[in-house]
């Protein structure tokens, strides 16, 4: 069974229609890459699956369980989105990391005020705080970060900050991982940590979608690509057939136009 | 001499109560205000911005006037203390300068900022107290230090209502020829705001542990 449907997806920005039906279905521990020129639609489609925009009609379907309606006339209320969201790992393009925070708190905060909330007793949440911080320093430690714990974000690498903020959305324990651009912020150099970082979670089998601009890194590490192109889904397939074997003109002309 | 010094003290703590109650009282009610004016409720935004506008846009000493007569000549409930009418007109004034000066920070603080702590199942009032309120105060800093130093001047203001702060008290001397009080209480207030840009300063640069 898939693990997230997505189907005949609309969303439009005042006139502006940037997803026009859009559909498609993964499985569990897929790695699927969406590629496509800036402006097709990519990050929408990622931030509509995460609740950061609300599509206006369509499905979406995680495990089986209709996480959203665009034809439902009830609206889920804030609890009930957030909920859902924790489903996702998300990560930016620009990191977002909280610059009071040293590494290890930027990872502890949200899964803490959550463990607060669920547990009753003090000594319940003495234990789950004392879990979640195991974790977390197994995440850094990783990624490669276990001597950066107690720095703060400005005295990081973009490449450092990018891999902290993968750990802070892995600690949630998502079933999906969805990366926006995780590398265009970054130098050419430091690329490649981040993106080695990404290729671990996908040897674990990790389910993921990945917007990039990364050519190379999507033919590699995808088990799918699919190429966006004025808000619709223009090609898809395997990525040794996509980018070897372009069938459409628009794809073809966007992969010559792109540095592989 | 002596006796000239006491009066003179007396008269700065009068100045120091209405600097330390205003500042303790406006600083939460600033935030309200803010909450008010930057509120998606339409008819609450615009209340709260004419309220500002009016406030802002008179001068303190109409205000303080107005606290202390129109309860009295409007709903014959008259004020009845002075200082409390002063504190009233300080409080509504510097909280709604307050307001405009959190509003800034609020809106400088990245969007990304929110929607980090939203996909990480944050409510909104935890990103807004755990997230983005600590890099407000911060960002805040330089011009509430402005704000709150031209505080400590204005409550000589209180005099026009009768509150017996130091200008007023030094300047009775100057009936018996004695010209050095009045122009003393300067240093009073050089001193104080002195000892408040420190602090401003001390508490910038414990601030200043991250950028951002």
């Amino acid at each position: 069974m898939a693990i997230l449907e997505v189907k005949n997806l609309k969303k439009s920005f005042g006139k502006t229609s940037v997803l026009k039906d859009v559909s498609f279905s993964m499985q569990r521990g897929e790695v699927v890459s969406i590629i496509g020129s800036s402006g097709s639609g990519k990050t929408t489609l990622l931030r509509c699956i995460n609740f950061l925009e609300k599509a206006d009609s369509g499905k979406i379907i995680l495990d089986g369980d209709i996480i959203f309606d665009g034809a439902a006339t009830k609206q889920f209320t804030a609890a009930e989105i957030r909920q859902k969201q924790l489903n996702f790992g998300f990560v930016f393009q620009s990191f977002n990391l909280f610059p009071q925070y040293n590494v290890l708190d930027n990872v502890l905060l949200a899964p803490k005020l959550l463990a607060k909330e669920r547990c009753t007793g003090v000594q319940e949440r003495e234990a789950a705080y004392k879990e979640i911080e195991k974790k977390a320093k197994a995440l850094l430690e990783k990624a490669g970060l276990d001597g950066k714990l107690g720095n703060y974000p400005c005295e990081l690498s973009g490449g450092q900050q990018q891999r902290v903020a993968i750990c802070r959305a892995l600690v949630q324990g998502p079933k999906i991982m969805l990366f926006d651009e995780p590398t265009s912020a970054l130098d050419p150099e430091i690329t490649n940590e981040v993106l080695k970082v990404i290729k671990s979670l996908a040897d674990e089998d990790m389910t993921m979608i990945i917007v990039t601009h990364e050519m190379t890194f999507a033919k590699n590490i995808s088990d799918r690509v699919i190429f966006m192109d004025k808000g619709v889904i223009a090609e898809e397939g395997a990525p040794d057939e996509l980018f070897t074997n372009p069938k459409s003109d628009r794809l073809k002309e966007f992969l010559s136009n792109v540095r592989m | 001499m002596n006796a000239t010094l006491q009066s003179l003290f007396k008269g700065f703590a009068q100045n120091g109560i209405i600097f330390a109650v205003t500042l303790l009282l406006a600083i939460p009610l600033g935030l309200i205000i803010t909450f008010g004016s930057m509120s998606k409720f339409k008819p609450l935004k615009w209340l709260t911005k004419t309220f500002v506008w009016i406030i802002r846009g008179t001068p303190l000493m109409l205000q303080i006037f107005v606290v202390l007569y129109a309860p009295g000549l409007l709903f014959e409930f008259p004020m009845r203390s002075r200082m409390t009418a002063v504190l009233v007109a300080f409080i509504i004034n510097y909280a709604a300068y307050f307001s405009e000066i959190y509003r800034g920070g609020i809106e400088s603080i990245p969007k990304g900022q929110y929607e980090a702590g939203q996909v990480l199942g944050m409510t909104k009032s935890q990103v807004f107290f755990k997230v983005v309120l600590f890099q407000v105060v911060k960002r805040i800093m330089p011009p509430m230090s402005n704000e709150v130093i031209t505080l400590v001047k204005d409550t000589s203001l209180a005099r026009v209502a009768g509150v017996m702060e130091i200008i007023m008290s030094a300047e009775r001397f100057t009936k018996q020829g004695l010209i050095w009080p009045l122009f003393s209480t300067g240093l009073y207030f050089l001193i104080f705001n002195g000892i408040l840009t420190l602090l401003f300063g001390y508490i910038e640069k414990k601030l200043d542990y991250y950028r951002g």
